[in-house]
């Protein structure tokens, strides 16, 4: 199937009209139409949240969230990027923050604001249930709130619909960290390797292996011990 | 008996120990608190405007969650279980309230789209309310150790009682708690300033006016002869006891008096871990060790 | 529901009946000479008609890809009477050109070893943290576990990496690996655990160890933000939708800074810094060989173009990773990784009649070279409605094998991708065929990250040398913090004693005059920047595929 034979439907960037294939994603849409991203493109993978995208489709009064590398264009839909959400990332020093509410309201006050209206989960591209990780965070729940955004790529879109202007990436990446470092803590068998490599105990093995050449190399790789 | 609790993030955070102890004597009564898997913040209750339907959505929200629980069988009937007594006002106001209007039930179900809609079957109540209903022998049957020789101050404070129409109890002579504790075996000192505001809603912008109102009650208390007071809501709890502190500085002749959530007393009663005891101001260890309890 | 056409519904029930007597099962691995055997007869490096020899510099001679060639024997953007070299916007100790992994790790370890946070420059053509190193699924390696440690590690990417890696570089990489997962622990990240606290590892194609750290199959999403994060809470200088055109030296020979393009405003600056640090990662968008590209849309080889423009030393890049799994179908997601993560945890590659035809965990050369044989050579491939070929690779085994539940859990995000179009991988297999993931080769650096220009470092997948031909699964993750650490340590150290002279960019004249002198006539121009996609370009790397 060349694009010749592709079914075309009607979209409209910021207003402006075209026809682009029908199983393209808005991004690729957007190219075939002739626009060159500089802005609104990222990985193109599902990854990095940085093309953030609203539109509507004609006849719905629904406002959609999408990622435009994604999102499968639909005939009549009204699409605007949303390459960049307006908002303050609060600098803090991990090492002194402790894992509780209190952390919590100190940096991001305005989740006592929630209403609980859910309007940032039914924006989310990703389907994480966002208003419960914001709740979870209110109430301290470090852990539940470190999971539940687990899956966030930060691409905004909570962010710009939620009426109580709660940043919820923020939020969750503040959850992550403190989990990470405070209620999973560091793991053993990591800082013990760290300092055995300090202590220099492969040192000579390593040596004798890069002295080594290919040949004895190969004859190593080939028969050494495989453990999975 | 399974019942679906809905702990509210208090509870979770400067009230844990009022949510410890509350698992404590439940489990001493044979009742398994299930807490829903999803909850979020109650709404509180300044926020329940009637005309406006945002403000509805956080517990309404909650209550689908019960309902939910209800469909999955998780638990035995339709109520709920609160303990604060603002996520209790809260919950039981904007269920009435919705169940009331259909118009307003209408736009909120609108709004929620994704969720089920609210069949409005749930029933909001407060702790107290479940345990007079087991009936107070019921409750002096699980007494392992009475609070024998403890003069008790019981304090409600206004939401658990009022409006009328929501209150757990009659607003101007409330006897919910002074039947607990005499079923508990503590003595019980009555007085008119037991449902008395704290000044709650005064607590961030008149601090002074908060600590004048939680000093008369706390007076009232230490005059009566009151070894500790007992409260059943966080806000209370720290108005009348975290602010002791504040209030010293002020009010030289006054020496202080500890402070409890009743299901920490009721804990204690029923020989329970999990009193929650290091989590108050000022600290009631001494008192109860004096009174042989501890 | 089935988001497949009725068609393969047809073959999906051979790959259903056979499943049962699959489960536990594995084909042995080929040995050396079958190796070579395959990876001569059908691996894309081995075409020899998609290379030729590059014309000029120090690495004229060299077979490198078509694609590459192209880059590097083109005019530079600018032209040095286009620039007022004068005008010195940003003056700093030093610059980082790339907001990745390594660029984010050097900035951050500049600063530890006494550099200025506002006297670090960060470039980063889109956003801060969008890279490559976001999009690594599976994981990292790092010899941490008590049945493993940093010599066998050093022998699995030696071997992997056919013996042409630069030994001192292994070394730093494999020693250095726990230490890595150490600082990102402590920084916040989150990596998945056993119940008893101890990493959950996973073994990678070639590995001999299970080594594979991850989070969930979001591994570089969650390192890269929590970096990020930290980048931005030290308050380091950034300046993003700003790309590097060109790097500037001075009248001593050094590199002494970068030539920037703003752009949204179309505007040149200069940035004068003592040290300067390439990170600025690969070429996947330059679809070598036609294939589309499991890379973000800002991998267009730079760093190695304005390296080659200032005479720094290259190597390997004759080589390029293909990813043994890309996504052949729905056409949507063609050429998107689909992780190593799900082969070692159980999925398998299978051909249209449902029979597993490779050992799952070959190294990725060998083991996309099995893809393409059982594709075109065998034709026991699954045709898509596109015309694209493409071979089953059988993820529900993952929650047979290891419990139900597993892949919802551990690949969150394949499952998400593959759901969006009536896909469940928990019972359907994915369809997938090899893409464009990675450049082996690179700037060459040694261990202090200094490239042999002085005040040019480089780190991460702008390099060369550390993972020789074939890079395993989980070294690229590590390789960016571990070399983006010593390069911001190094650069940081270089600043404090090294003074510039005046600024130039003769170097470029020295350039075209190069591309004269080979004959080299072309309207070509590098670096490229930004890839062309307008118009019905869109489709172009789907159909070339055919």
């Amino acid at each position: 199937m060349g694009e010749n034979e592709s079914e075309m439907v009607t979209i409209h960037v910021m207003g402006k009209k075209h026809e682009v294939p029908a199983d393209l994603t808005i991004m690729k849409a957007m190219e075939y139409a002739g626009h060159q991203f500089r802005r609104g493109a990222g990985c193109r993978g599902g990854y990095c949240g940085a093309c953030a995208a609203m539109y509507r489709v004609k006849g719905s009064y629904k406002l959609e969230g999408a990622l435009a590398c994604q999102k499968i264009v639909e005939d009549g839909m009204y699409i605007a990027q949303i390459p960049f959400s307006p908002a303050e990332k609060i600098t803090y020093d991990l090492s002194e923050l402790k894992p509780d509410a209190n952390t919590f309201l100190e940096y991001y006050p305005e989740i006592s604001r929630c209403l609980s209206c859910n309007t940032c989960t039914k924006a989310c591209p990703q389907d994480i249930e966002v208003m419960d990780y914001v709740q979870a965070s209110l109430r301290g729940d470090v852990e539940g709130a470190a999971r539940l955004s687990f899956d966030c790529i930060g691409c905004g879109l909570c962010a710009v619909r939620c009426p109580a202007e709660i940043v919820p990436y923020n939020v969750g990446q503040l959850a992550r960290r403190l989990n990470s470092r405070y209620v999973i803590g560091p793991t053993e068998h990591v800082l013990k390797r760290v300092g055995e490599v300090e202590a220099g105990e492969f040192d000579a093995d390593i040596d004798e292996l890069k002295r080594s050449d290919r040949k004895t190399l190969q004859k190593r790789y080939e028969s050494r011990e495989v453990k999975l | 008996m399974r019942l679906a609790y809905y702990p509210g993030c208090t509870m979770k955070t400067d009230a844990k120990n009022f949510d410890e102890s509350t698992y404590s004597a439940a489990e001493a009564l044979g009742i398994e608190l299930l807490e829903p898997t999803r909850w979020n913040c109650c709404g509180t209750v300044h926020a329940l405007a009637k005309d406006n339907v945002m403000n509805y959505l956080a517990p309404i929200r909650n209550l689908i969650r019960v309902e939910q629980m209800n469909e999955a069988e998780l638990v035995d009937d339709k109520r709920v279980v609160t303990q604060c007594a603002m996520c209790y006002n809260t919950l039981k106001r904007a269920n009435a309230d919705a169940k009331a209007d259909p118009d307003k039930m209408g736009k909120i179900r609108d709004f929620m789209e994704k969720e089920p809609n609210y069949q409005g079957s749930v029933n909001v109540v407060h702790m107290l309310e479940l345990i007079k209903g087991l009936g107070w022998d019921e409750v002096k049957s699980k007494v392992v150790k009475p609070l024998d020789g403890l003069k008790v101050f019981p304090y409600y404070g206004c939401l658990l009682l009022r409006p009328r129409e929501y209150g757990i109890d009659d607003p101007d002579h409330p006897t919910v708690m002074e039947d607990l504790f005499e079923a508990l075996g503590a003595e019980v000192v009555d007085n008119p300033y037991k449902a008395k505001c704290c000044g709650a809603y005064h607590a961030v912008h008149l601090k002074e006016v908060a600590a004048d109102l939680s000093y008369r009650i706390l007076r009232q208390a230490q005059e009566a002869g009151a070894d500790i007071i007992v409260t059943a809501c966080p806000l209370c709890q720290f108005n009348l006891g975290d602010r002791q502190n504040e209030i010293k500085k002020h009010q030289r002749e006054f020496e202080g008096i500890p402070v409890v959530y009743y299901t920490q007393l009721m804990a204690l009663a029923f020989g329970k871990e999990g009193t929650g005891f290091e989590q108050n101001i000022p600290d009631p260890v001494p008192v109860l060790e004096e009174k042989g309890l501890l | 529901m089935s988001g497949y056409p009725e068609y393969m519904q047809g073959l999906l029930k051979l790959v259903e009946e056979t499943r049962p007597d699959r489960v536990g099962k594995a084909l042995r691995a080929m040995n050396a000479e079958e190796k070579e055997q395959i990876l001569r007869d059908w691996h894309p490096d081995y075409k020899m008609d998609q290379k030729r020899k590059l014309k000029i510099g120090s690495s004229a001679g060299e077979l490198m890809p078509h694609e590459v060639a192209d880059t590097l024997e083109a005019h530079p953007v600018i032209k040095p009477g286009d620039i007022d070299l004068s005008n010195v916007v940003y003056d700093v100790d030093v610059l980082v050109i790339g907001a990745g992994g390594a660029g984010l790790s050097a900035s951050l370890t500049a600063i530890e070893h006494g550099v200025a946070p506002d006297n670090v420059l960060m470039i980063q053509k889109l956003r801060l943290g969008d890279a490559n190193s976001k999009m690594s699924q599976g994981g990292i390696q790092a010899a941490d576990a008590p049945d493993d440690n940093p010599t066998i590690h050093y022998l699995d990417v030696i071997g992997g990496g056919h013996y042409a890696n630069k030994p001192d570089l292994v070394e730093a990489m494999v020693k250095e690996g726990p230490d890595v997962i150490k600082w990102h622990e402590e920084l916040g990240v989150t990596y998945d655990k056993l119940e008893d606290g101890t990493m959950q590892l996973a073994p990678g194609g070639g590995t001999s160890r299970k080594r594979m750290h991850s989070c969930k199959d979001y591994t570089g999403l969650e390192i890269t933000r929590v970096l990020v994060d930290e980048f931005i809470n030290k308050e380091i200088s950034y300046v993003e939708f700003t790309s590097a055109v060109e790097l500037v030296m001075d009248d001593k020979g050094q590199v002494a800074g970068a030539v920037l393009w703003d752009m949204d405003h179309d505007d040149y600056t200069v940035a004068r810094a003592k040290s300067t640090i390439l990170a600025t990662g690969g070429f996947g968008r330059l679809h070598i060989q036609g294939f589309e590209t499991t890379n973000h849309y800002g991998a267009t080889n730079d760093g190695v173009v304005m390296a080659y423009h200032v005479g720094a030393n290259l190597r390997d890049l004759d080589s390029t990773q293909f990813h043994p799994t890309g996504a052949a179908y729905p056409a949507q997601i063609v050429g998107q990784l689909c992780t190593e993560k799900l082969r070692a945890r159980g999925a398998q590659p299978l051909n249209n009649d449902g029979v597993l035809f490779v050992y799952p965990l070959e190294t990725r050369d060998v083991e996309a070279s099995a893809l393409i044989r059982e594709c075109y050579g065998r034709e026991k491939g699954i045709v898509t409605p596109t015309g694209m070929r493409g071979v089953w690779l059988d993820t529900p085994l993952i929650d047979v094998i290891n419990g139900e539940g597993t892949i919802e859990r551990e690949f969150a995000a394949m499952f998400r991708t593959f759901n969006k179009f009536g896909i469940d991988i928990r019972e359907e297999p994915m369809l997938v065929y090899p893409t464009l993931h990675y450049q082996n080769g690179g700037v060459e650096i040694n261990v202090q990250c200094e490239t042999n220009v002085p005040g040019l470092y480089a780190a991460g997948e702008v390099c060369g040398g550390i993972h020789g031909k074939n890079r395993l699964m989980g070294n690229s993750q590590l390789d960016l913090y571990v070399f983006g650490r010593r390069a911001g340590r190094f650069s940081a150290e270089r600043a404090k004693t090294a003074t510039l002279g005046d600024l130039t960019l003769d170097h470029l004249d020295v350039y075209e005059k190069m591309l004269a002198d080979a004959g080299v006539v072309t309207d070509r121009k590098a670096p490229t920047l930004l890839p062309e996609y307008r118009g019905k370009r869109t489709l172009e790397h789907q159909l070339k595929m055919l």
